[in-house]
Formats: C-alpha cells, sequence, structure tokens
C-alpha cells in the first residue's frame, strides 16, 4: 500500500467528510458582506468629443458635490464603447453614453428597458464618407467600402445615398468591415482603397495625412439623426427607495454645471476644455476641432427644445427603420414595431405594450427650472 | 483491490482500474455539467427579462442555428421559395463563411510545408543551420498580431493580408519545432546510412524525413488552434465574409444566438481536422 493513502476507514465516512469540506468552502464562497452605506451608481463612458465631460465632471469634483447634495455615490468608469454597451445590457453598469442607435439595438432590443435622461449633443460633421480621386457618392458602384459595419457609419453611408436618389446603389457597395483601431491604417497604407466611412478623430488624421483625400457626406448634412445620450436603466430609475431618481437628478445637475463651464469664458472655462481635451489624449486644439463638429446641447433648454419637437420622432423613426432593416433588432424580431419609444410629450412609437426605449427629458427640464 | 467509483480511496489510488462504464460515465460528466450551469444561467436571466440575448435559451438557440443554416447573409438576394433543402444550406450564411474561412485556412496550411521543410533542412544541414537558425529564433517572437498594419500596406486588405498573418504567427515555431525533432534523431542512424552509401539527400529525405514525419504532424495538430486564432484576428479587424467576420458583426446586436453556434460549429471543425490528423498519422505510421 503507498504510505500516503487515506486511512482506511469506511466510504461512507469518507464521503461525509468531502461533503462537509465542499459545504464550508461553499458558505465561505457565497457569503457577501453588506455595507450599509449611501447607494452608489456606476457610469460607464467611452472617449468621444461629446462624452469626454463626463471624465471632467468626475475629475474637478462637480460629479462628487451633486452626489453629496443627494446622498448617494456616484462612480464614473471608462471603458471601450463595445464594451460599455455589453457591461449596460449585462446590467453591470446603471449609466452609459451610446448613440441613439445603440440605445436602441443594444439594450432596448435585448429587453433591457432603458431611459434616455440627457440629450448631450448630436454629431455635426463627427461622422464622414471620405473617398479618394475625387470619387463622387454616385461613381460609388461596386467600390469597396471600409467602415464599422451595422453602426452610425452605416447609417450614414445609406442616408447619403437616400437623400441623393441613389437607395438602389446600396446593394452595389462591397462593405468591408473594418475595425475602427485599424481603419485610418489601413485605408491610408494602401491607395487602391478608395472608400470609406468613419468618424472623428480618424476623420481628421486621415484628412490631414492625404490630401488627396476628399469628405464628401458627413453628418451634418443630416443634423440630430446620431445623437449621443446618457441611457439609465428604466427599473435603476424606479427603484424603490426613490436613490434612482436621486441620481437621474444629480448626474444631470452635474452635467449642466460641466456644460455651462464649457460654453462659459473665464477660468472655469480653460481648465473643463483642457480637462476633457485629455480626457482623450487630444490637444485642446484638437478638441475645439471636434466640437465644431459637435452640436452640443449647452443649455437644458436646448435640448429639451429639440427633444420635444416634432422633428425628433421623425429623427428617431429613420434610425429604427434602419435598424429593423438590418437585423439589428434580433433575428426574431418580426416588426420594427415590437421594440418600441416612449417620447416626453406620451406618444409611442410601436406597440404600446412593448416599450424598451423611453425618452425623458424631465430631469434636464427640472434643470432648466433650476430646481435640481 | 476494489474498484468502484463509489470509493472515495480510489480517488488518489494510482492503480484503480476503473470500469469501462464508469471511464464512459465520468468523461461526459464535465459536458454534463457545462449544460446544466449553462442552462441554469439562461432561465436566471430569462426569468428576469424573457428578452434576454446575452445568454440565449434553448429555443432562441434553435431559431440562430435555423436561419444561419437555412437563410442567406442579409446582404446576398433571397433564393426563390421553391428552392430544396439543399440549396437553402447552399445558399446560408454558415456555409459562406465557412467556405470564405476554410479556404483562407487551407491556403495557410498549404504554406506551411514549406515551413516544415526548411526545419528539416536546418536541423540536418549545418549552413542551413547557421543561417536561418538565430533569424528565426528572434522573428519567433514577435508577435505577429503587431505587424497588421505593415501587412495590411504590403499585402493590401483582402485575402493574403489575412493569409500571411495566419503564415507569419505560426510557421516560425513549426520550423523551430522540426529543427529540434530533426536533431533528435540518432546521429549513428545518419553515419550507418552512410556507410550504406546514402547520398547527402537520400539521408535527408529517405532517413530522417520518414521518422520526423509521425511528430512533426503532431506539432501541425497542436498548431491548429493558434492557426484559427490568428485566422479570427484578422477576419475581425477587416473582411467582408468569414466565421469571425459574422461574430464581430452579430456582437454588435448582441446575436449570441448565432455566436454561440458559430463557435461550436468551428470548434467542431478544428476537431474534426485534428482528428483527421490523427488518423492519417496512424495510418501513415502504425508502428507507433
Amino acid at each position: 500500500m503507498t504510505p500516503w493513502r487515506l486511512p482506511q476507514k469506511s466510504a461512507a465516512a469518507c464521503w461525509l467528510r468531502l461533503a462537509v469540506i465542499c459545504s464550508i468552502l461553499f458558505c465561505s464562497l457565497t457569503q457577501n458582506s453588506f455595507a450599509a452605506s449611501a447607494p452608489k451608481f456606476v457610469i460607464g463612458w467611452s472617449v468621444y468629443a461629446g462624452w469626454n465631460p463626463f471624465f471632467y465632471m468626475a475629475k474637478s469634483g462637480i460629479l462628487r458635490r451633486w452626489a453629496d447634495k443627494y446622498g448617494i455615490q456616484i462612480e464614473v468608469q471608462r471603458f471601450d464603447y463595445a464594451a460599455s454597451l455589453d457591461a449596460f445590457v449585462a446590467k453591470n453598469i446603471d449609466a452609459c453614453t451610446m448613440t441613439n442607435m445603440e440605445a436602441l439595438d443594444m439594450p432596448a432590443a435585448s429587453g433591457v428597458d432603458s431611459t434616455a435622461i440627457i440629450l448631450g449633443d448630436y454629431s455635426d460633421g463627427n461622422d464622414a464618407v471620405l473617398t479618394r480621386s475625387g470619387l463622387k457618392l454616385n461613381q460609388l458602384s461596386g467600390k469597396h467600402v471600409m467602415l464599422v459595419q451595422k453602426t452610425v457609419s452605416e447609417y450614414l453611408l445609406e442616408r447619403a445615398l437616400v437623400l441623393n436618389g441613389l437607395q438602389d446603389e446600396a446593394s452595389r457597395l462591397k462593405l468591408v468591415n473594418t475595425s475602427d483601431s485599424d481603419i485610418a491604417g489601413a485605408f491610408l497604407g494602401n491607395h487602391s482603397n478608395q472608400v470609406v466611412v468613419t468618424w472623428k478623430p480618424l476623420v481628421s488624421q486621415i484628412l490631414d495625412q492625404d490630401k488627396g483625400v476628399a469628405n464628401i457626406f458627413d453628418s451634418s448634412k443630416i443634423p440630430g439623426e446620431i445623437m449621443d445620450l446618457l441611457m439609465v436603466r428604466t427599473e435603476v430609475l424606479h427603484r424603490q427607495d426613490g436613490s434612482g431618481v436621486k441620481f437621474a437628478k444629480a448626474v444631470t445637475g452635474a452635467w449642466y454645471e460641466a456644460m455651462a463651464q464649457m460654453s462659459g469664458t473665464g477660468p472655469g472655462h480653460e481648465r473643463a476644455l483642457n480637462e476633457s481635451a485629455a480626457a482623450s489624449g487630444d490637444t485642446p486644439a484638437s478638441y475645439s476641432e471636434q466640437l465644431k463638429t459637435t452640436h452640443l446641447f449647452y443649455t437644458p433648454k436646448a435640448a429639451t427644445d429639440f427633444n420635444d419637437s416634432a422633428a425628433f420622432k421623425q429623427k428617431m423613426d429613420l434610425v429604427r427603420q434602419f435598424c429593423f432593416h438590418h437585423n439589428l433588432l434580433g433575428e426574431g424580431t418580426q416588426s420594427v414595431d415590437d421594440v418600441a419609444i416612449l417620447y416626453p410629450d406620451g406618444s409611442i412609437q410601436g406597440k404600446k405594450d412593448r416599450v424598451r426605449f423611453r425618452f425623458d427629458s424631465s430631469y434636464m427640464h427640472l434643470a432648466g427650472q433650476g430646481k435640481l | 483491490m476494489a474498484t468502484s467509483v463509489l470509493d472515495p480511496r480510489n480517488l488518489v489510488d494510482i492503480q484503480a482500474r476503473p470500469k469501462r462504464s464508469a471511464t464512459q460515465i465520468l468523461s461526459w460528466v464535465l459536458f454534463l455539467a457545462s449544460i446544466a450551469l449553462y442552462a441554469h444561467f439562461s432561465s436566471v436571466r430569462h426569468r428576469e427579462n424573457s428578452e434576454d440575448r446575452i445568454v440565449p435559451s434553448a429555443k432562441q438557440l434553435v431559431q440562430g442555428i435555423q436561419s444561419s443554416v437555412f437563410h442567406p447573409a442579409e446582404e446576398d438576394d433571397d433564393l426563390d421559395p421553391g428552392a430544396t433543402r439543399w440549396q437553402q444550406i447552399r445558399h446560408s450564411m454558415i456555409w459562406k463563411d465557412t467556405v470564405a474561412s476554410g479556404s483562407r485556412f487551407f491556403i495557410a496550411m498549404a504554406l506551411l510545408v514549406p515551413a516544415i521543410l526548411l526545419g528539416l533542412h536546418m536541423g540536418i544541414f549545418p549552413y542551413f543551420g547557421a543561417f536561418f537558425l538565430r533569424y528565426v529564433l528572434f522573428f519567433d517572437k514577435i508577435v505577429a498580431l503587431s505587424l497588421l498594419p505593415i501587412l495590411f500596406i504590403v499585402f493590401g486588405i483582402d485575402e493574403w493580408s489575412k493569409i500571411m498573418l495566419m503564415v507569419i504567427g505560426v510557421a516560425p515555431t513549426l520550423i523551430l519545432d522540426t529543427c529540434q525533432i530533426t536533431r533528435a534523431v540518432p546521429r549513428e542512424q545518419i553515419v550507418k546510412a552512410f556507410t550504406l552509401k546514402c547520398s547527402n539527400l537520400d539521408v535527408a529525405y529517405r532517413v530522417v524525413f520518414p521518422q520526423i514525419l509521425p511528430n512533426v504532424i503532431n506539432s501541425v495538430r497542436l498548431s491548429l488552434k493558434p492557426l484559427a486564432l490568428f485566422l479570427f484576428a484578422g477576419e475581425m479587424i477587416a473582411s467582408t465574409d468569414g466565421l469571425a467576420y459574422r461574430i464581430a458583426i452579430m456582437r454588435r446586436h448582441m446575436g449570441m444566438d448565432i455566436i454561440i453556434p458559430y463557435l461550436l460549429w468551428v470548434a467542431l471543425l478544428l476537431f474534426g481536422l485534428d482528428t483527421l490528423l490523427r488518423f492519417l498519422n496512424r495510418r501513415l505510421h502504425p508502428w507507433l
């Protein structure tokens, strides 16, 4: 017999011992410590001209001050864009910055009921279709187009064709799905690549490095269709203890304090711009250049005027039709109305019992009235 | 000696001889546990949100499999409704993606043959070794993925940049491994072959090569996974079709109902290829 063998006991006794050890381990692993402190909320954000102010809000202490006022804790966490969406849909974070298109096809289409509480900006030229050698929109047929497929880039391209009466060309393009981390290098490196659709700061990089490339269509021609939102899960807003509402109020208050500094002049202005630029590793000059093509709503009134307008619903309708036609609402979704949108005036786009995406401008209204 | 699985003392008995039935059952336990764990997570998430797409339910998975096997990728034209099942499958997105990825994979594998021959030469001809070995040793340590922007410039964004990424990623390791295996062939045999009037090439290709082949095939089998990894990396970064392309697109809207069947399909394909190579090895070298 090998010397290290277990002592000879009955099989039953051995099993009993194993079971006890396992259960002790299990209990110690699953035991949670519940710290009784202020409720904590996590906002995920990713690098983008219109979202960098979140970094400034957290770093400057503005957010901390507003959180303390409402007796909660707010943490701001930076993600890659795709990862932030994954985390939001998986309910690991409570709020997240995203475009209206992703808000529709990621959380809303996955059944995670979400609410847009801040309408931060819309892309006013940040996204662009670039071509080499003077190629025009009506000459793209059969050409390879580099872009990140199923994102606002593809939406922009399709809108460009539709607005120029070329919608039949869409099926004749050869789309090359190219990761945004490599798209600028891959396009610039090889002159046989003729068309690329991407966003800033990549657009500026490409235009700076190759003078033979021209911007033939950008999002300033479809103002307000590509919006950047702060989404909060609706169940978080409706928490029994009311902490979700406090969270929404605190974030909105902090956001417009930061916006006032971004738009105003004086020492606060300088610092807000510099730190927002630093959030994405940009120089203040290049950040200002990006802000020129980002239509930031600096005041709550500007945002609510747009959010509550009739044109707003038409723009969202274009986006939801695009998502549905590209299967972005899920393979099994039979109708565009299965993912319904609720607007601030109470009207619903889609089926009444399937509201998944809500625009709630009430927090922005409170900010405008100075009631936060 | 007790051989029952019910006696925990057998767990630490080197000389235990589990029954055939016990071996069979034990080998499936982890599979079942994984499926059970998945089903549990899926049902928990679906109880909370009936439209959850992150951990799709069995029903969603079946739908996903159906649409990937019978439906064309959205950008393609739809077939006429009278098409047979077989025609549907031939036009489905999984078929199209598998053909695209498979051709890249096999071209890359074919390009590994010269790499194996180079390894053989390096191991057996001292001048080859002197010329190549240090360089390949160094080149092997370069992380091929970081070369991708250069590959795009040299080979374009079409097929060749992806194929070369796979070759550059896998070939150096395979060359070094073949070289090692070659050097492990006993010197006495080579001397003996020369005394029997073998030429240099005879020794290389008729004495050494058949001996190293079984180990080289095993080495290729171990390279399948890195090959697939590089293929996926290339396809996710820039492509118009392929298995990883579809996964990258599906990730844009959390289409896990397609992604999970795709991953299982890729695993099955790799497993099949591995089995094929193992079978080939047995047939070619029955003495092993």
